[in-house]
């Protein structure tokens, strides 16, 4: 049985029409900073038991780019929203 | 001067019958007619890019089919001339911005009682009637080959799917269909 996951655009649909790119990094850090905060940033990706926040893109459906919260012991996928909507976080 | 003449080549296969007559499912190619990508800026919504082709084209209809946050297929059964595409373009300016998608993306339909079963075998959208309308579309997967469903009837779907990949899809809706094919 496949999981399923709710795009905000389409509704639900199977894990299938997906790509999974990985986690949403922290914020770029700035130009000048430290090698070490670059190092984490470009490298050095967390491996939590529990809830994870991933890119998907939705590459068999409306093809947008997806932050989605997926919790990594369940599978449970819980809010899903449009990557668009980082950049009021000012995240990215 | 080219060195080889250019040959248009039909996107199916060439004898296109491919069920029985009485059978309880039916697959056809769609002739003719016109798919137009139409990319909206961000504030653009169906009902404007519909007043809009009302207003600048309304002998070409308003068989628009949204696939993604402001993109649509437009969808036609006449046959558009280049000039007149270039027409259309200009007046859709600046809000929406469109591309001829007639030769890359071609129609078949799919229709009869069983349709929805043999859907149902390639793809995870749920096209019950009662919450899948008619006119209603969904950008999806049939089996591996990425499509456009859309019903336009009753029993009726419309596939919409990249040019080279018609064939494959002809060939697997076939195979999916196959426990209905005899009339």
């Amino acid at each position: 049985m496949s999981s399923l996951v709710k795009c905000p655009h389409c509704g639900l649909r199977p894990r299938e029409e997906f790509t999974i790119r990985g986690e949403v990094a922290t914020p770029r850090p700035a130009a000048g900073a430290d090698e070490a905060a670059w190092f984490d940033h470009v490298y050095l990706r967390d491996n939590p038991r529990g809830e994870h926040r991933e890119y998907w893109h939705h590459s068999g459906g409306c093809r947008r780019w997806l932050v989605l919260s997926r919790n990594t012991l369940t599978h449970e996928t819980s809010e899903v929203v449009d990557a668009s909507t980082l950049k009021s976080e000012g995240g990215a | 001067m080219r060195d080889y003449p250019l040959e248009n080549r039909y996107a199916f296969p060439a004898h296109e019958v491919a069920f029985n007559k009485g059978a309880s499912i039916s697959l056809s190619p769609v002739k003719g007619g016109f798919v137009v990508h139409v990319l909206g800026d961000a504030k653009s919504d169906e009902a404007a890019l519909k007043q809009t082709i009302n207003k600048i084209a309304p002998e070409l209809g308003t068989d628009v089919r949204g696939h993604s946050p402001n993109q649509w297929f437009w969808v036609g059964s006449v046959d558009i001339s280049n000039d007149r595409l270039a027409e259309i373009s200009a007046a859709l300016h600046p809000q929406f911005v469109m591309t001829d998608q007639t030769h890359g993306r071609v129609r078949m339909k799919l229709s009869g009682p069983s349709s929805r079963v043999v859907l149902a075998k390639g793809t995870m959208v749920d096209l019950s009637p009662d919450l899948f309308a008619i006119g209603q579309s969904a950008m999806t997967q049939i089996g591996h080959i990425g499509a456009m469903i859309t019903r336009v009837a009753d029993d009726s779907f419309e596939l919409i799917v990249l040019r080279s990949f018609a064939g494959s899809l002809w060939d697997e809706l076939q195979h999916m269909a196959a426990e209905f094919s005899h009339g």
